[in-house]
C-alpha cells in the first residue's frame, strides 16, 4: 500500500532559510550613520482650489505661508545617503536636484543641495537640518503655477 | 382477504415489510387457504437457505476480509501519524517565514517613492550658505512654526 507522504511542507524550512538570509544577511540595512533624504515636488498654482492629501500635516502650513489654491503632489522620491554620498532626483521639466551628505555631529544633518535646469544652477546651499527636519525650496516655474520642493531628512 | 392480496403480503413478509396487524389478518388467510400456506411455506424456506448459504460464504471469505481490513487500518494510522507527529522544523517553519515576511515588507515597502504624509518634527534649518548663477534666492523665514523657504526667482522669467 503507498504510504502518504507530507511533501507540502518539505519546502518551508527551506523558505525560511531563504527569508532569514535575505533579512539579515543578504538584505542592505539602513545604519545609524546613514540619512534618509525624502524629496517630494509639488505643483502649486491657482487652478482649482484642491490640496493633495499626501502633503500630510504640511498642507496647512503651505496654505498660510503661500498665496496659491491648489497644491498637488507630483513627485516624491528618497534616497539612503551616507556621509560623501551624493543621491539624484529627478524634477519636473527636466530639471534635477543633487543631494549631497556631508559631515556632521550628533542629530544634525548637513546638505549640500544643487538644483540645475539644464546646465543652469538655478541653486547651490548648503543645509544644516535636524533629524526629522524639513526646508522647502519653491520658484521654478512649472505650467500656470511653480514648484515646490519638500526637502526632509530622517 | 383474496388469494392475490394474500401472495403480495406474503412476499412483503418474506422482505420483513409487513406491519403486524397485516401479518394477523394473513395468518388467517393462510389457516384457510392450503395454496397460500404452501406458497409462505416456501417462499419463507427461501429465505431460510439464502440466509445459511450467505453465513457460510462471509465464514468462507472472513480471513481473507479481516487481512485486508487489518492492512486498511495499518495503512491509516500509519498515515495519520504522519501527518499528526512532522518533524519539529516542519511544523514551526512556517513563523519564521511569516516573520521575515513582515520585516521585509515594512523594510522595503515603499522603497523608492514613499507615499506616506509629510509629518516633520521640526523646522530648524540653518541655510549656512546659498547662491545661484541663474536665479535671484530669497530666504523666507516665517517663524519657528513654519517651514523655512528658499524662494528661487528666475531671472529669465520673472
Amino acid at each position: 500500500m503507498p504510504r502518504l507522504e507530507p511533501r507540502g511542507r518539505a519546502g518551508a524550512p527551506v523558505l525560511s532559510l531563504l527569508l532569514l538570509f535575505l533579512l539579515f544577511g543578504g538584505a542592505p540595512s539602513e545604519a545609524a550613520d546613514t540619512v534618509s533624504v525624502d524629496v517630494g515636488a509639488v505643483y502649486a498654482s491657482n487652478e482649482g482650489t484642491s490640496i493633495d492629501p499626501a502633503l500630510g500635516t504640511i498642507r496647512a502650513k503651505l496654505h498660510s505661508m503661500f498665496n496659491y489654491t491648489s497644491y498637488r503632489m507630483l513627485d516624491r522620491k528618497r534616497r539612503i545617503l551616507s556621509v560623501g554620498e551624493a543621491g539624484e532626483f529627478e524634477l519636473p521639466d527636466r530639471r534635477a536636484m543633487r543631494a549631497t551628505l556631508l559631515p556632521s555631529r550628533g542629530d544634525k544633518v548637513r546638505l549640500l543641495v544643487q538644483i540645475s535646469d539644464g546646465p543652469r544652477k538655478l541653486l547651490t546651499t548648503t543645509l544644516g537640518l535636524r533629524r526629522g527636519g524639513m526646508v522647502l525650496v519653491g520658484g521654478p516655474s512649472h505650467k500656470a503655477g511653480v514648484l515646490i520642493l519638500i526637502i526632509s531628512a530622517e | 382477504m383474496d388469494c392475490r392480496t394474500a401472495l403480495e403480503k406474503i412476499a412483503s413478509k418474506a422482505d420483513g415489510l409487513l406491519p403486524r396487524e397485516a401479518e394477523a389478518e394473513l395468518s388467517g388467510h393462510l389457516a384457510g387457504c392450503p395454496a397460500c400456506a404452501a406458497e409462505d411455506a416456501a417462499i419463507s424456506a427461501t429465505g431460510a437457505v439464502l440466509r445459511v448459504l450467505t453465513g457460510i460464504r462471509a465464514r468462507r471469505e472472513a480471513p481473507a476480509l479481516d487481512a485486508m481490513w487489518t492492512r486498511v487500518r495499518a495503512g491509516i494510522e500509519e498515515s495519520g501519524e504522519a501527518r499528526l507527529h512532522p518533524s519539529w522544523i516542519a511544523r514551526w517553519a512556517w513563523i519564521p517565514a511569516a516573520v521575515a515576511l513582515a520585516i521585509l515588507a515594512l523594510l522595503f515597502y515603499p522603497a523608492g517613492t514613499d507615499r506616506s504624509p509629510f509629518h516633520p518634527s521640526t523646522f530648524d534649518v540653518a541655510v549656512e550658505d546659498v547662491e545661484s548663477e541663474a536665479a535671484t534666492v530669497a530666504l523666507v523665514d516665517k517663524g519657528e512654526d513654519l517651514p523655512r523657504v528658499i524662494w528661487i526667482i528666475e531671472d529669465a522669467k520673472t
